[in-house]
């Protein structure tokens, strides 16, 4: 159980919009920077090599200026000191034909001109600059490459760095702006949630920002205003329904009673009490209806496992005397946060209509979630029907000659639905047969969780 | 028995007045809230039945004001239809029933009677029920009748003991249901009448005399 929990988060993390989104910009500014820095470094070394080859071009014409000047002996003191002194800058002086006539280079080629880069073994590698002078004199000034090298193989890791330092940067920003995103778009999650499990005086907090989600949290906050009110009407309609109907009905009834107390063998009067009676019972049904979907009644925790095996267990003498098997199989200590009243009726419903117009045996279990379900092995109803027979006095047809209201899985469905849940009509059996009635209660009991509370 | 009947609609009241006189019993109608109030702290009665929805104060109110002057005279309280899941509101307000209009005079004449035999609060009660040849031992919880031991599963005994508490009085099956099993809903099968069949089977074996009769449209009655 704690490894899938821990799986579950692990999934629930990798599909997470703060995840992702950290993610991309990460990557992008990697990319970026990789390409950014390589650039530069690419450019930071050709400059490098430009730059000493300028310096070996002002050398060489100097020495040039000197030889024009004064002659062959300027290049050949020159390159003796250069050589003697071990400079920086080595100048060399040869025959056309590459023999040295003062001066040393390692691995200097024969009369060359123009630029060239040395690599002599055991040497340091040397960027050399070639003349060929009237005289068959062929002159080279060189200088070490090991320091434009060196700076250019510092230089390298430079993309790597950067691409590293912005991409772990932007990783972590990412993460912690979209996880704030997604903490106010869970807040706005968590409210409608509950909204929608009825409790209708849920507001979104403001941050006062002002920010765009200040501004969503304003129009949201008034659209569930809206909503409260067009409920609180509708439950104040009903209410005075209830209210204004009752007196006129009352004195109905008693004075039907009345007359068949005086004329105590009238059919006409019983049959009309009983027809009234019929009457007071739809139209009471249907106010609970109203009453379930406007989310009115009483909220209290409630042991549903205990609810349900009392009022299974009223049943089953019932179906015992009607010859139907009656089976009974509750998971212990299943709680929810609801009306003990309208799920005892629901339940009450579900069972009548099993006896009623079901067939063989009744099953009534719960199971964890909680998930409620009442099962006979009678004909069941047609896929077609199924959703048709949850709404108000929808009967099947087999069902006409049978009392009832046809108003009975109307308040099933609305009951499960004050309670967050919902209603499925399918067979009691794979490959069909019989008609199990499943009412999905898990949204009720997360419904008594609080919510996180985040400013938004 | 003295009863109070609060109700503001005269048609209604006269309704209650006449049917409980026609049973025997003295009926003192107030129609408004405030006389219903001023009877029940002036005078002395066995039973308040009030309507809920009244000109202020109203049902509710009437019932609060009256314990908290520590009068525990046992109420009623008339609401409108459907209204039944609320009773607990009702309940918790110190009211002892609650009835939905419309109802059967029947329907309420039982409930007076059940809540004007009703023990008073702080007396501890007997340890032993005896009705007639019925005797059932609380303490040991043992059921005889005329001497004989009768099995009885759970739900019958609750059944049996809340007979046995109100004898000779008219039990209507919503009453059943709401204080046997607690239900604040009327199922449309017929649940309390198997289980009034069962109990009276186990009772009165295949040819015993009548113990719990019936009452046609209204209810049962465990003759005393």
């Amino acid at each position: 159980m704690p490894d899938a929990r821990r799986f579950d988060g692990l999934r629930r993390l990798v599909r997470s919009f703060a995840l992702r989104t950290s993610l991309g910009i990460a990557a992008a500014a990697l990319l970026l920077s990789l390409v950014g820095a390589g650039w530069g470094w690419l450019r930071a070394e050709a400059a490098l090599r430009q730059e000493l080859d300028l310096v070996l071009a002002g050398e060489a014409e100097g020495l040039i200026r000197d030889y024009e000047a004064i002659g062959p002996q300027a290049l050949l003191d020159a390159a003796r000191v250069s050589a003697r002194r071990d400079a920086l800058l080595l100048v060399l002086v040869q025959t056309a034909d590459g023999q040295t006539l003062a001066g040393r280079m390692a691995g200097a080629p024969a009369a060359l001109q123009g630029y060239a880069t040395l690599r002599a073994p055991g040497e340091p590698p040397l960027r050399a600059l070639g003349a060929l002078l009237p005289g068959g004199i062929n002159l080279l000034v060189a200088a070490s490459l090991s320091a434009v090298e060196d700076a250019a193989r510092a230089l390298a890791w430079t993309p790597l760095i950067a691409a590293i330092g912005s991409g772990s940067v932007a990783l972590l920003l990412g993460f912690v702006g979209a996880r704030g995103l997604e903490r106010r778009l869970a807040s706005v999650s968590d409210v409608a949630g509950l909204v929608t499990a009825g409790d209708l005086s849920r507001r979104l907090p403001q941050s006062g920002r002002g920010d765009e989600f200040d501004r969503l949290v304003v129009t949201v906050n008034a659209m569930l205003i809206k909503l409260e009110m067009l409920v609180a009407a509708q439950r104040q309609v009903t209410d005075d329904i209830a209210h204004d109907l009752r007196g006129p009905l009352q004195r109905l009834r008693q004075g039907l009673e009345e007359a068949l107390a005086d004329r105590r063998d009238d059919p006409a009067l019983a049959l009309g009490i009983a027809e009234l009676d019929a009457v007071l019972e739809t139209f009471a049904a249907l106010l609970r209806i109203a009453r379930a979907e406007a989310g009115a009644g009483t909220r209290q925790a409630i042991d549903l496992s205990a609810l349900v095996t009392s009022v299974a267990e009223a049943y089953a003498p019932v179906a015992e005397e009607a010859g139907r098997p009656f089976l009974i199989d509750v998971l212990p200590g299943l709680t929810l946060n609801g009306d003990p009243a309208l799920l005892g009726r629901m339940l009450a419903n579900l069972l009548d209509n099993a006896l009623a117009h079901g067939a063989g045996a009744v099953r009534v279990s719960l199971a964890a979630g909680p998930v409620l379900v009442v099962a006979d092995e009678g004909p069941g109803v047609p896929v077609a029907e199924r959703d048709a027979v949850l709404e108000r006095f929808v009967r099947l047809d087999r069902s006409r000659g049978t009392p009832g209201t046809g108003l009975g899985l109307a308040l099933v469905k609305a009951a499960a639905q004050a309670h967050g849940g919902s209603v499925v009509l399918g067979p009691a059996r794979t490959g069909g047969g019989g008609l199990a009635v499943t009412v999905d209660l898990a949204a009720a009991k997360r419904a008594t969780v609080e919510p996180t509370q985040y400013a938004l | 028995m003295r009863i109070l009947v609060i109700e503001d609609d005269p048609a209604t009241a006269d309704y209650i007045a006449r049917g409980l006189a026609q049973e025997g019993q003295t009926a003192e109608v107030a129609r408004t809230g405030k006389d219903g109030l001023f009877l029940a702290l002036s005078e002395s009665f066995d039973v308040i039945v009030t309507d809920r929805m009244l000109p202020a104060p109203d049902g509710l109110a009437i019932v609060r004001a009256l314990r908290a002057s520590s009068v525990m005279t046992p109420v009623l309280v008339l609401t409108a239809l459907g209204d039944v899941e609320r009773r607990v509101e009702g309940l918790d307000a110190g009211a002892d029933d609650y009835l939905a209009k419309p109802f059967a005079f029947s329907e309420l004449y039982a409930r007076v009677r059940a809540l004007s035999r009703r023990p008073a609060a702080t007396s501890t009660g007997p340890t032993e029920l005896m009705v007639g040849v019925l005797r059932m031992d609380l303490l040991r919880r043992v059921v005889t009748r005329s001497g004989n031991v009768v099995d009885l599963l759970p739900t019958e005994w609750r059944l049996l003991e809340y007979m046995l508490r109100h004898p000779g009085q008219v039990l209507t099956r919503t009453m059943l249901l709401e204080r046997v099993w607690d239900f604040a809903f009327d199922p449309t099968t017929n649940v309390v009448d198997v289980h009034v069949s069962r109990l009276r089977r186990k009772l009165e074996g295949p040819n015993g005399p009548a113990l719990i009769r019936t009452v046609r449209g209204a209810g049962y009655i465990l003759d005393a």
